[in-house]
């Protein structure tokens, strides 16, 4: 099966000379659609390096990094920002919901940035996937925070992205909650055909991924 | 848009208290034009009604009317289609049978001078001690066949019609012949003496004969150099040019504020490809809307204080200019808001990762 997003040989060094950091080494990843790969890491490994890469937010000091086999690093930044809206989705640590919208909102955000009509169903068929169908006209902080998380998964979701970063999402949320998102997390993967990648540093929630990579002072092996 | 408006309906009070900051700003404004215009109304509305296209003055007065002291004879100096000498002094006037004081500008002139207001009622004076008062002075009570005193002159005087609503340095006018303002002014007249005046008022094209001691004026050149009016309008002017940039800066410190404490929100819209112009054009939005509203009820307060000002309080409102006024005032806050536009473009995305 064909790539959605594929590095190839990525380095990323902050600074120069001797105060030089490297952040991610010859670093080499692929994911399909379908796929749930989770990467470990304790925090100053590279894993948020990676993400920022892999998501086009920077670009590598040497490598490539294909998205749906299109170079990122030879796009101007305007392209890369069309990309990331149009194909890829984010969830993000504490959550990327903006706290004065409900959350029909936030997805109508999303449409009328595209100028598109407002496509309610696809927002209540994904909600319902996630059992949050009554909390539509809620705003975030009416929400608990495994809510949250369950609505920043069906708004990365929405508008069928080819891939999902999803950056610690479960860093605010007790162990249950934890699992519970990952689970989510991965039935999406699995039945939407999504390639997800989640980042973490919680070692428990690694069990159920379909590859885990390790990122250790900015090398990144597989387990 | 979307997302400024949806905030700003979430967060009602913040932008409430910011469009109350703009009503303030507006409000104050439109009351210091008001006070201008009428101030400047107040000064010159005498002058416009001459409907005069130029002003002779002596060459010594530096312009100013105060200043210029000369006689009849000159009206030979100049060629004109309408000419009209004047003469005009300040005086108290008393009706008689009562103690009221009212301080007025007496303005004299010649029986058929075409510079003499259109009446509202009554007739022009035709004899010596007859005169014409303006629509302020009938107002407070004046009529037809009132006698009253000007001054210190002995002869009472008798009004014999009235015209509209009409001014000199703040005071009413009265319209008299030149005979009677000399006597104001000098006491007791020479026999054959020949009078006083202050200037000489043409319309149409005019030009002076020969070498003389005149000096033409075109009207605005005349009205800026009456006595006070530069200074009074240039201070409030002045005085409302900076309170543009007032709300120019107010909307933009309060938007740099509020940015930088959305920095990290923005940073998330960001990550998800929501780019700096749509971020920057939510945050305009929300700066014209708010300038908007303060200008809007700013107007109606406006109008409402003209209505119910006091009337010794020269308040006058021009609406063309308020409506001008308004504009700038919400393009300064607009321009205020656009100077977070770089605080928003290095935002970096990056940063809501981590």
């Amino acid at each position: 099966m064909e790539n959605v997003l594929e590095l190839k040989n990525v380095s990323k060094q902050f600074g120069s000379g001797h105060v030089a950091v490297t952040a991610l080494h010859d670093v080499n990843f692929s994911i399909t659609p379908g796929q749930f790969v989770t990467i470990i890491g304790p925090s100053g490994s590279g894993k948020s390096t990676f993400l920022t890469i892999a998501a086009g937010l920077q670009t590598p000091t040497s490598g490539q990094v294909l998205l749906n086999g299109h170079d990122l690093s030879a796009q101007s930044e305007k392209q890369r920002l069309r990309d990331r809206f149009a194909h890829v989705g984010f969830i993000l640590q504490g959550s990327n919901l903006i706290p004065y919208l409900t959350v029909a909102e936030q997805f109508k955000l999303v449409d009328r940035l595209t100028h598109q009509k407002f496509q309610r169903e696809e927002m209540r068929h994904l909600l319902d996937r996630l059992d949050l169908s009554k909390l539509e006209n809620n705003y975030p902080n009416e929400l608990s925070g495994g809510e949250r998380q369950r609505v920043a998964i069906a708004k990365a979701l929405f508008h069928d992205p080819d891939i999902v970063l999803a950056d610690e999402p479960t860093a605010s949320l007790d162990s249950a909650r934890s699992f519970d998102v990952v689970k989510r997390l991965i039935s999406e993967a699995h039945d939407l055909n999504k390639a997800i990648i989640m980042v973490t540093h919680d070692e428990r929630l690694t069990k159920d991924s379909d590859a885990v990579y390790r990122i250790e002072d900015g090398q990144m092996t597989e387990f | 848009m979307y997302l400024g408006l949806k905030e700003m309906a979430h967060e009602k009070l913040r932008y409430a208290l910011l469009t109350g900051v703009m009503l303030l700003i507006a409000l104050v404004v439109f009351i210091l034009a008001g006070l201008a215009n009428g101030l400047s109304q107040g000064n010159r509305l005498a002058v416009d009604q001459w409907h005069a296209d130029n002003v002779y003055l002596n060459q010594q007065a530096n312009k100013s009317i105060a200043g210029s002291q000369l006689t009849t004879d000159v009206t030979k100096s100049v060629t004109a289609d309408k000419l009209a000498p004047m003469n005009i002094a300040s005086t108290v006037l008393r009706r008689t049978g009562t103690n009221k004081k009212i301080n007025v500008a007496l303005i004299g002139t010649t029986k058929d001078a075409f510079l003499i207001p259109k009446l509202l009622h009554g007739r022009k004076p035709t004899k010596t001690n007859e005169i014409i008062v303006s629509q302020d002075l009938w107002d407070r009570g004046m009529k037809l066949g009132d006698k009253i005193k000007l001054g210190q002159l002995t002869q009472t005087q008798t009004v014999v019609g009235s015209y509209g609503h009409n001014m000199y340095s703040i005071t009413p006018t009265i319209y008299t012949d030149l005979a009677t303002v000399a006597k104001i002014q000098q006491g007791n007249l020479r026999p054959n003496q020949a009078l006083p005046i202050a200037a000489v008022v043409t319309a149409g094209d005019s030009k002076l004969k020969n070498s003389s001691n005149l000096q033409k004026l075109s009207m605005p050149d005349f009205i800026n150099h009456l006595p006070g009016y530069t200074a009074e309008q240039t201070t409030l002017n002045a005085m409302i040019y900076f309170l543009f940039t007032m709300s120019l800066a107010i909307i933009g410190i309060f938007m740099y504020v509020l940015v930088l404490q959305k920095q990290a929100l923005f940073g998330v819209l960001k990550v998800e490809g929501i780019g700096t112009g749509y971020i920057l054009a939510s945050v305009v939005t929300q700066a014209i809307i708010m300038s908007t509203i303060g200008v809007v009820v700013g107007l109606g307060l406006t109008t409402l204080f003209g209505a119910f000002a006091p009337t010794n309080m020269p308040f006058a409102l021009d609406f063309p200019r308020l409506i001008i006024d308004a504009i700038l005032l919400v393009l300064a806050a607009t321009v205020g808001a656009l100077l977070s536009g770089r605080t928003i473009a290095r935002i970096n995305p990056v940063a809501a990762i981590n």
